[in-house]
């Protein structure tokens, strides 16, 4: 790990908080990939001791500057000096376990242990024999240490784990190492559970009055707000905010991250419709006819979607929105469930579920309407990229209809997965999710094109973790526990309605939890 | 749309290297060397070349299609199919005429291709070891087809299997024909939309509403089908043997990574089995020529297959997995990368704000 | 160094008890029980046919050939650990038996050299995996054309010489205890120290199971990748020189059906295609019950022309059963 890189002499200092030396200093970094830029000259002062809070929107070059500074990437130019200036600090920056980093995708292997997985980052030495007891020892010290009765069988598989769990190994599997000099943690708190947070937190304030320079990163403006020293707003691949956090509101970050919330854009009025395309296009129910039902198990209010609205499925994630999607989708033996023959789907997840990364924009636009497309069994090539190439004009998709989908920013890739949907003439269209680290401006034109197509008779259940996105909803299920525990209709939706329903009665939750275990457990 | 016109210029001005050029490089290369060293009709050995490629290339179309399914997917009862139906051509063919000893041999080798799929799809075994035990299956089945048959091929197979038009197998030219229609249909069908899909990320095939099951279902059936064609015609061009279509296996993987067909799935190239079939038989026929043993022969395939992909693995820039390029590319364009955690999600948190 | 730890918060430590670590492995071995259950179960057929097996001769006799077959599929074993297939193990085996019976007779010293290159060509192999991201099946699928086309140079029909200390090997035949089970145990022992006692195996499985992990933990991937196929090859070599000893020749096809045997072996002990996870336990358990199959089969005189069906369709069935079974476990 080289952490000093000098190819562009620093700027005049911005100087370090209660006149406190810096323990790292970055003046000036810039990170080209090819033509992309993806830091434009980034500058980052971290006293010891200091909690810093880091925070900027999707691209603006977080993931690059912490690859930079844990010395897996170096700059294109710029300059990270660790404690004071120069050379001097080059040879004990060189220390292997100085910068220490939890990460937002953990950096845990599933199938080694939980000890075995702290072995493999710690930079002490493990005697040669039992070493495994030794390494177990170790990471229980730190365990019980941050995270008291945290419960965790260190003898698992990390991947038998569940999601907060492992969080709490990933950053326990950070600490336990020699003391670092500077410690980051990317959205440390993303899936912790609050006494899990609290613990972490109270911890990160233990790290920082032995002198220890911490890193958070995180879009939980309250918790950066609350825990930081100071604070830094990342956009565009530049810093152009530093401040005391008791000076900044969440206000004031957020419109220096460039987050102003726009009303719908309109942009988007002429949507093409794969029956003009091709004549005599599929069924399409009537303005306010059922399109779906589904009845879940236990107490849950039935849920219905009819043609022409857009049905929001919302609550805390993971309470069995997707479980409803799957079942509309996959449509499998169930009897509980009636949905249209056709139907369309919009993933959430891009990398694994999403693109086919070996095709052009118009390949995989036209993929789920190419059955529609086809005749006697073959898709005219022309057909599809009439097709393709209307919905790029119409979503004005950057880079045109030939492009490889790869080479599309994630915001165009996920217009080209909205548009295979809306391609098609089904007239039920699922959508996971699908506007997780989408920029705003592309999301205001996908939810006019939503509201257009609903308008042509379309029926769209959309489920959202995004709990602003419920205003553009017709109506709305909140899931609580497995179930639809209420519905939302017309003026009753709002964010915090639906917050407030989400959490209401918790020994209700808790009870319905039970009884949809229960039922599960007879349906098996 | 003018950034559209931009692309399409761009696009149609640069030149891209075809996946199959290489091996074509390899085809000519050999060819040169071949007249060089033997003399004669500089056509001779190509037309020689084209009446063994027909039966590898064959086999090579299931092979790739399987491949192309993506990782995972790789079809090793093809060999063990070939044999198995170069003595049901024959014996169906002693009873019933040579066509239908043909159709049999087909039919032979998609019955042994459907306990792979039962075994794939219904007991989930592994493609590799699903074959594998169909190999076994089909190499007992094989056994007791030679003990109960010692017939020759009909002879009018024979005659048809050795024509000749314009010096050209007529065996060649149909299997050119086939391999065209597979093409075709691999761009401009469903099914062959659905191939390259699957290839590429079969979840997301699956949520593009393509239709997984049935279209892995058909692949093997058409892999099976088309080693039991090649058996059922190899029956009358050599005889029919229990080892008859050993070599068959490594070979058709051979060919299909030579003719620059993506190992990790996704993209089938069928032109690349031409070439790469041709290219193999004729190496084969200068090795001959210049007196090496079939052990020497051997090393040099070997490497040859290790150098093409360490070569092609660049030239394409493509790497092991669908995903490994997709990560690569996403490297390049850091503002694609999708942290999907970085939007607020509705949770606890959010209540105290 | 000062280390994180501030002095212990009360309460005990998650330091894992006896009891839970004994609980949690027999969940983790689990996905090998089957091939247990199967091995069992067939020893059992096997016995009640020929109720002589039961003696150190027979059992000697029955699980002589697993030998070979078990050190190959320990080598599999580790390739498939860090997520890669080897496809040509079989023909390198073959060309082990080959050297054996040549040149480790007539010219020692080259025999060891070629065997040392053999490892040699096995690193640069992993190297190219990792470096160039050349698939494994593919270019092992093309090494194992070479490993023939050399046997086959060296010795184009089956025959030659063993030396004789090789032959000593497979001689030793207590009478109080069957040699093969001797060593079956020894090597499963070997293998499951390396696997999962050792350090290197923990990043072995780390490289197949997240390979991003290990790299960002400070190791490199290609020295982890290079290490895992020089020890498969040394365990192939082995293979080879058992297998010789054993034969008392060498012949480049007398392995053929080690590459697909040894895949079938690993997966039927739990293993998987994905990589990350290792059972050299099972994969013993997997060797020992394809090599009791073969015998059987030979026992209940089924026609020879019947017996790899019957092989193949055991394969499968012991594997529908681990199906079956995973599901209800979860």
């Amino acid at each position: 790990m080289t952490q000093v890189t000098t190819l562009a002499p620093p700027p005049a200092s911005s100087g370090a908080p209660h006149g406190a030396p810096s323990r790292i200093r970055v003046r000036g970094i810039v990170k080209e990939y090819g033509v992309t830029r993806a830091l434009r000259g980034v500058d980052l002062d971290v006293a010891a001791g200091e909690i810093h809070g880091l925070v900027g929107h999707n691209g603006a070059g977080k993931s690059t500057l912490m690859r930079i500074l844990t010395g897996i990437e170096q700059p294109t130019s710029g300059t990270v000096e660790f404690d004071g200036d120069g050379a001097a600090t080059a040879a004990t920056s060189a220390r292997p376990g100085d910068v220490r980093m939890a990460y937002q995708e953990l950096s845990l292997a599933p199938d080694l242990t939980v000890a075995e997985n702290a072995s493999l980052s710690d930079a002490r030495r493990l005697r040669p024999l039992r070493w495994r007891a030794q390494a177990e020892r170790r990471i229980a010290e730190v365990l019980d240490t941050v995270f008291p009765g945290h419960g965790i069988e260190l003898s698992r598989y990390v991947g038998e784990l569940s999601m907060a769990e492992r969080q709490v190994v990933e950053i326990s599997r950070a600490l336990c190492s020699d003391e670092p000099r500077l410690l980051i943690l990317d959205e440390p708190t993303e899936s912790l559970g609050v006494d899990a947070m609290r613990q972490m937190y109270a911890h990160l304030h233990v790290l920082a009055a032995r002198g220890v320079s911490i890193l958070l990163i995180s879009h939980r403006m309250n918790e950066v707000l609350e825990h930081s020293d100071r604070i830094s707003v990342l956009k565009d691949g530049a810093t152009v905010l530093t401040a005391d956090a008791g000076d900044v509101t969440e206000d004031d970050l957020l419109v220096a991250m460039g987050g102003d919330v726009r009303g719908d854009s309109p942009r988007v009025h002429d949507v093409p419709v794969v029956g003009d395309a091709v004549a005599g296009s599929g069924e399409r129910p009537a303005a306010g006819e059922t399109v779906a039902t589904a009845s879940l198990a236990g107490a849950s209010l039935p849920f219905e979607a009819k043609a022409g609205e857009i049905v929001g499925l919302a609550g805390l994630a993971g309470q069995g929105q997707d479980e409803l999607l799957d079942r509309l989708w996959f449509n499998g033996l169930s009897r509980r469930i009636t949905v249209p023959r056709r139907r369309a789907y919009v993933p959430g997840d891009r990398q694994t579920s999403g693109v086919f990364a070996l095709w052009t924009v118009a390949d995989n636009l036209a993929v789920a309407a190419a059955r529609q497309l086809a005749r006697a069994g073959f898709v005219s090539l022309k057909a599809r990229r009439t097709l393709a190439d209307r919905w790029v004009g119409t979503l004005s998709i950057k880079g045109g209809a030939s492009a490889p989908i790869t080479s599309l920013s994630g915001g165009n890739q996920q217009k080209v997965l909205i548009a295979r949907a809306f391609a098609t003439d089904a007239p039920l269209v699922l959508l996971n999710d699908p506007f997780r680290g989408v920029d705003v401006a592309t999301k205001d034109e996908l939810y006019t094109l939503m509201k257009a197509e609903a308008a042509q008779g379309r029926c769209i259940v959309w489920y959202s973790t995004e709990n602003k996105e419920v205003a553009h909803c017709d109506r709305v299920y909140v899931f609580r526990a497995g179930r639809i525990v209420s519905e939302l209709v017309g003026d009753e939706i709002s964010e915090e309605r639906v917050i407030a329903e989400s959490f209401d009665e918790h020994q209700d939750a808790r009870d319905a939890r039970d009884a949809t275990t229960k039922d599960a457990g007879a349906a098996a | 749309m003018n950034a559209l016109n931009a692309t399409k210029t761009k696009t149609a001005s640069r030149f891209t290297w075809p996946a199959w050029g290489w091996s074509l490089i390899g085809v000519l290369g050999v060819w040169l060397c071949i007249i060089a060293v033997g003399g004669g009709n500089p056509g001779g050995p190509v037309l020689q070349a084209l009446s063994l490629a027909p039966y590898l290339v064959l086999v090579s179309i299931g092979q790739m299609l399987v491949i192309s399914l993506g990782p995972g997917n790789i079809d090793v009862s093809v060999g063990a199919i070939v044999s198995m139906a170069s003595y049901v051509s024959v014996a169906v063919g002693a009873l019933a005429g040579p066509l239908a000893g043909l159709a049999a041999a087909v039919l032979a080798g998609v019955a042994a291709a459907l306990l792979s799929v039962i075994a794939i799809m219904l007991l989930r075994v592994p493609p590799i070891i699903a074959t594998l035990a169909t190999s076994l299956v089909v190499a007992s089945a094989t056994l007791l087809l030679a003990d109960a048959n010692r017939a020759g091929a009909d002879a009018a197979l024979r005659g048809f299997v050795n024509a000749r038009v314009f010096g050209i197998p007529v065996t060649a030219i149909l299997v050119a024909v086939l391999t065209v229609l597979i093409a075709l249909a691999l761009k401009r069908t469903m099914y062959g939309l659905s191939v390259a899909a699957i290839g590429q990320s079969t979840l997301a095939a699956r949520k593009a509403g393509l239709r997984v099951t049935s279209t892995i279902v058909t692949t093997y059936l058409l892999s099976g089908a088309f080693a039991g064609l090649a058996g059922g015609l190899l029956a009358a061009y050599i005889s029919p043997s229990t080892v008859l279509g050993d070599s068959y296996l490594l070979d058709s993987i051979a060919v299909v990574v030579l003719g620059g067909t993506l190992i990790a799935g996704g993209r089938p190239v069928v032109a690349g089995l031409w070439t790469g079939a041709v290219f193999f038989v004729l190496l084969s026929s200068l090795l001959n020529l210049v007196g090496w043993n079939l052990g020497a022969q051997n090393v040099l395939k070997g490497l040859l297959v290790v150098v093409v992909i360490v070569i092609s693995s660049r030239v394409t820039k493509t790497g092991r997995s669908t995903l490994s390029r997709f990560l690569s590319s996403l490297r390049r364009e850091p503002a694609a990368t999708p942290t999907p955690a970085d939007t607020p999600a509705l949770t606890k948190e959010n209540t105290h704000a | 160094m000062t280390t994180l730890t501030a002095p212990r918060a009360s309460g005990r430590s998650s330091v894992p008890t006896f009891r839970s670590r004994a609980t949690i492995g027999a969940k983790h071995s689990a996905p090998g029980a089957l091939s247990l259950v199967a091995m069992i179960v067939i020893f059992v057929i096997a016995v009640a046919n020929q109720p002589g097996i039961l003696s150190v001769y027979g059992l000697t006799l029955m699980l002589t050939a697993a030998v070979p077959l078990l050190l190959a599929a320990q080598a599999q074993m580790l390739i498939m650990s860090v997520g890669d297939i080897d496809l040509g193990i079989g023909q390198l085996v073959g060309l082990v038996t080959v050297i054996a019976a040549t040149m480790l007779t007539t010219d020692p010293l080259l025999g060891v050299l070629a065997l040392l290159a053999i490892v040699g060509a096995y690193a640069l192999l992993g190297l190219l995996v990792q470096k160039r991201n050349v698939p494994s099946i593919i270019a092992t699928l093309g090494m194992s054309f070479v490993w023939l086309g050399l046997g086959l140079q060296l010795l184009p029909t089956p025959g030659g010489q063993t030396p004789e200390w090789l032959a000593q090997l497979s001689a030793w035949r207590p009478d109080w205890i069957p040699a093969p089970v001797v060593w079956i145990v020894a090597i499963t022992l070997v293998a499951w120290f390396l696997a999962k006692r050792t350090r290197f195996g923990t990043r072995m499985r780390a490289l197949g199971s997240s390979s991003p992990t290990l790299s960002r933990a400070g190791w490199s991937l290609s020295r982890t990748r290079v290490l895992t196929y020089a020890a498969a090859a040394v365990l192939a070599v082995l293979a080879g020189l058992v297998l010789a000893s054993q034969t008392q020749s060498g012949d480049v096809n007398s392995a053929g059906n080690y590459t697909l045997m040894t895949i079938a072996a690993v997966i039927l002990g739990g293993g998987n295609f994905k990589g990350g996870q290792s059972f050299p336990v099972g994969t013993a358990f997997g060797v020992v019950t394809l090599s009791l199959i073969t015998v059987l089969l030979g026992l209940i005189n089924l026609s020879s022309s019947l017996q790899s069906a019957a092989q193949g369709l055991i394969v499968l069935a012991v594997l529908a059963g681990r199906v079956i079974t995973e599901r209800f476990v979860r």
